[in-house]
């Protein structure tokens, strides 16, 4: 049999996912669609300064976007259009929005997945270590970093590394350089910077989850009895006590990569100048560009429920004792 | 006799590539290096201009086509795609216009004054496409709204008649750019297709019309354009000199600053704040510079506005009150200059003659502000001679001064006049909203119970939907044409969104706008006399003229610092290195 429970589980789940997201996705445009603005908002100004009627304009621009039709009609008509691979044409930017988000997510992607790995790492290392090493000099240091790491405010610490490293230093550019080949040690060398400003706060939260689970553990019977049967201390901290506590810190790991791909790598985005989805969105929401708006929150949705699945898949690896039904 | 004909052509070959090593004025350039413009006012919306309502649009589109004319920093017409200036009939009714025979679309077609024509007539005027600013060629005729009629007259030359006279309408003629005939037929009557169509979203058709050719654009990141080696004017000087025109988007002014200190962009704007430290740094020139903007605060005539407003002498005595010194100096770090009407000074319709200059010197002060209001009933005297500033019925005055959030400035500015006014024992309350709500619930307006669509100006009986005594906005002039401005002031002015009518500033922006006004003097005087009413009668307090900083490193020569810097970009190179 295996697993078999799991693959039926995961099926179900992936079947929830989709219901969870053709709701947003309904939510989502109704909420786009009825508010009091319109994608001819900009215009107004510009139109009323050369003595244009605003209500014509207003009128030319929602037809040429198919916003004149009834709510419904046009909700089934992106439906329809979804579902044959057509994501429609985003009027903010004047591109395909499928392609908008192929050419953006990268951006975002390499960003998130290296500021994770490097808070992750780094973090967990440091929890450790400062829970074995409780009350030393070395741990109220960490713990004193970490607080501040915590409390410091990402936009402030994303000019600062800008103002030292680069316009000080000139160790690095002052922004992200779209030109850059991705796959190059030049583009690693240019998201060094925005993977500190956005890792960082992570990382010291890490840092305090870690050593507090870490010490939770510490203090269990089962450690007493792994020391007393004479395990090696690198055994005992490693195999028995950092497994245990591995299993809330997932949780708070992918809760936290769930956040940012809704909006945290935002501000890292402007401030390197990084094109990535969070500065696409925010700029289609101010536009009421209802197509990228739909298709950004879809995407977001599908990442938070898979990364909510992996979670709750790699808790079966991490306790063999936990089974879904 | 062969040698000597063989010393000749080698003479001729060096004279040949002397010249053209010394391009302009003696200067050696050559092609190199990429120039990056940094920018943060958000990106274009398209590039398929016709289109766009947005500037930035129409500017990421200029880089690759250029305008039948511009304008230099004296005001002075360049031609672009013009043989020759354009004629005007006597009558100002017919407008001639004469293109350059030598300008190509990118499949070598001629570009014929049949593409001007029919961008014109099939596209611009067309229901079908909704050209946002069709009302630019447009006018009134026995109560109907016509539009002017273009006419091909043959490949290189082109009319455009009027049936009314309107002197500054050849400034709308002068910022005509064409579309390709043989492209856009393929897409006219299908908005949809026309909206997506790849040649036009990827300006591919530019030819030579712009100093540079299409090459990249990376939403909310970068636009690239590359030198285009045909530009019909710099074929002859070898120019634009930069391989790269690059204009980079920032989303903060603090990273967009430091990018420029380290060296890696070329160019951007300075905050004032800003400005010493960066004209210290040996690597950096910054030029201040007017521009065509201004700010104000637009005082509520309508229902839904204290009701004191409407009446000119509480304008005038609000003025008064409120320092543009402190604006101009403190806030502004003199990086403005107080404005009393609505022409800056860089125009050449500006007059300096008879004009009200509320809020300095000797039309300001606390106490004068306060006699005024007391004289027109709206204040009680205390026993010492102090008067205290009320409403008629004696209650306090509690006035709300709403203004967009994003700009620090403008907030301090609001700071300010409500501090200037409490002096007066006017309590104001400063309402904070972002931009878009600003406009929908306190500019936008409708008469109250009707069916109408809010607008900028619904009639005299129109409100908005939030209560609003004092606006502050920016607002600018078209320096060569301020007859423009007229949808601000006139009772039926679109963007009269705070209520003031007054029959003689209507009269005289009609006759700006007339025959009349074809003779210059003429219409200088009725410029003089606009200036003149509406410095008097403040239907806004016209705040401050504002200056710009833009700096560049400073290997970059061949600016002409000014209200149009940019107008001889295609000529800017980098400093050879000696």
């Amino acid at each position: 049999m295996g697993k078999s429970w799991l693959r039926d589980y995961i099926v179900k789940r992936l079947l929830y996912a989709v219901i969870i997201a053709w709701g947003i996705l309904t939510i989502t445009f109704i909420l786009v669609r009825v508010g009091p603005s319109s994608p001819a908002d900009k215009y107004l100004a510009n139109i009323a300064a050369r003595g244009g009627d605003p209500a014509q304009v207003t009128a030319a621009v929602e037809a040429r976007y198919g916003l004149d039709k009834p709510i419904y009609v046009q909700y089934f008509n992106y439906l329809g259009n979804l579902f044959r691979g057509n994501w429609g044409w985003s009027f903010s930017t004047s591109m395909p929005v499928i392609e908008l988000i192929k050419t953006h997510w990268i951006y975002s992607f390499q960003l998130i997945l290296l500021s994770s790995i490097f808070a992750a790492v780094l973090g967990i290392l440091i929890g450790i270590y400062s829970a074995v090493k409780q009350y030393t000099k070395t741990d109220y240091a960490f713990t004193f970093m970490s607080f501040i790491g915590i409390s410091i405010p990402t936009f402030w610490l994303g000019i600062m590394l800008i103002l030292v490293f680069s316009v000080k230093l000139g160790l690095f550019k002052t922004y992200y350089d779209t030109s850059l080949p991705l796959f190059s040690l030049d583009n690693l060398k240019a998201l060094i910077l925005p993977v500190i400003t956005l890792g960082t706060g992570m990382l010291a939260g890490y840092v305090r989850y870690t050593r507090s689970a870490m010490l939770d553990n510490l203090k269990k019977a089962f450690v007493t009895t792994a020391r007393a049967k004479g395990l090696p201390e690198r055994t005992v901290i490693g195999k028995h006590v950092f497994r245990n506590a591995l299993l809330p810190l997932v949780t708070i790991i992918m809760f936290d990569l769930g956040s940012i791909v809704f909006g945290g790598a935002y501000l890292t985005e402007i401030i390197f100048g990084i094109p990535g989805l969070g500065q696409i969105s925010f700029n289609a929401i101010f536009a009421n560009d209802y197509p990228v708006v739909v298709a950004v929150t879809l995407i977001g949705t599908f990442m938070v429920l898979l990364v909510n699945l992996a979670t709750d898949i790699s808790y079966t690896y991490l306790d063999p004792r936990i089974r879904y039904g | 006799m062969k040698k000597i004909g063989m010393g000749i052509a080698l003479a001729l070959v060096l004279i040949i590539t002397l010249m053209a090593g010394c391009a302009k004025g003696g200067v050696s350039t050559t092609v190199k290096g990429d120039f990056i413009d940094g920018e943060s006012g958000g990106d274009a919306e398209t590039l398929n201009w016709i289109l766009a309502a947005d500037a930035t649009s129409f500017s990421y589109a200029g880089h690759t086509v250029d305008s039948l004319a511009t304008y230099d920093n004296q005001l002075n017409i360049q031609l672009r795609c013009l043989a020759k200036d354009i004629e005007v009939s006597p009558d100002g009714l017919v407008y001639t216009v004469t293109i350059r025979n030598d300008l190509k679309w990118s499949n070598g077609l001629a570009v014929t004054s049949e593409d001007y024509v029919y961008t014109l007539k099939n596209l611009m005027f067309s229901d079908w496409l909704n050209y946002p600013y069709k009302s630019d060629w447009q006018e009134e005729v026995d109560g109907k709204t016509v539009f002017v009629t273009p006419q091909v007259v043959n490949d290189t030359t082109f009319s455009i008649i009027r049936q009314n006279a309107y002197p500054e309408f050849i400034y709308t003629i002068y910022s005509l750019t064409p579309y390709p005939k043989y492209i856009a037929v393929n897409y006219e009557g299908n908005v949809e297709a026309f909206t997506q169509a790849p040649e036009f979203n990827n300006l591919s058709y530019t030819g030579n019309l712009g100093p540079y050719k299409f090459k990249e654009w990376s939403r909310n990141d970068r636009f690239v354009v590359e030198r285009n080696p045909d530009y019909y004017l710099g074929k002859d000087i070898g120019a634009p000199y930069f391989d790269q025109y690059i204009i980079k988007l920032f989303g903060d002014s603090t990273t967009r600053q430091a990018a420029l200190q380290a060296g890696d962009i070329t160019s951007t704007g300075i905050e004032p704040a800003e400005v010493n430290r960066f004209k210290s740094m040996p690597n950096i020139n910054v030029y201040t510079i007017p521009t065509r903007g201004y700010t104000l605060l637009a005082y509520n005539q309508r229902a839904n506005g204290w009701e004191a407003l409407k009446d000119k002498k509480v304008r005038q005595a609000l003025s008064t009150a409120i320092s543009k010194q402190t604006i101009s100096q403190a806030i502004l770090l003199g990086f403005a200059e107080p404005a009393y009407s609505f022409i800056p000074t860089t125009s050449p319709w500006y007059t300096d003659e008879g004009i009200s200059k509320y809020g300095v010197d000797p039309l300001f002060g606390k106490q004068l502000a306060a006699e005024l209001l007391f004289n027109e009933g709206y204040g009680t005297k205390e026993n010492d001679g102090t008067i205290r500033v009320t409403n008629k019925d004696g209650t306090p005055v509690n006035l709300i001064l709403a203004v967009n959030t994003g700009s620090k400035p403008a907030q301090d500015m609001a700071f300010s006049i409500r501090k200037d006014l409490l002096q007066l024992g006017i309590e104001t309350e400063i309402k904070l909203v972002p931009w878009a709500t600003l406009l929908r619930q306190y500019v936008m307006n409708t008469v109250p119970d009707s069916k109408q669509e809010p607008a900028y100006n619904n009639g005299s009986e129109a409100v908005s939907q939030q209560r609003w005594d004092m606006i502050l906005m920016g607002f600018n002039t078209d320096l060569l044409a301020p007859s423009g401005s007229h949808v601000f002031f006139t009772t039926k002015g679109g963007l009269n969104f705070f209520g003031y009518s007054n029959p003689e500033v209507d009269e005289l922006f009609g006759r700006a706008r007339s025959e009349e006004a074809l003779d210059k003097t003429s219409r200088r005087q009725i410029y003089a006399e606009l200036s003149q009413v509406l410095s008097d009668e403040q239907p806004v307090d016209f705040l401050v003229f504002h200056r710009a900083n833009v700096a560049f490193q400073k290997n970059v020569m061949g600016i002409d610092p000014g209200v149009n810097m940019g107008y001889n970009y295609y000529i800017w190179y980098f400093e050879p290195v000696k």
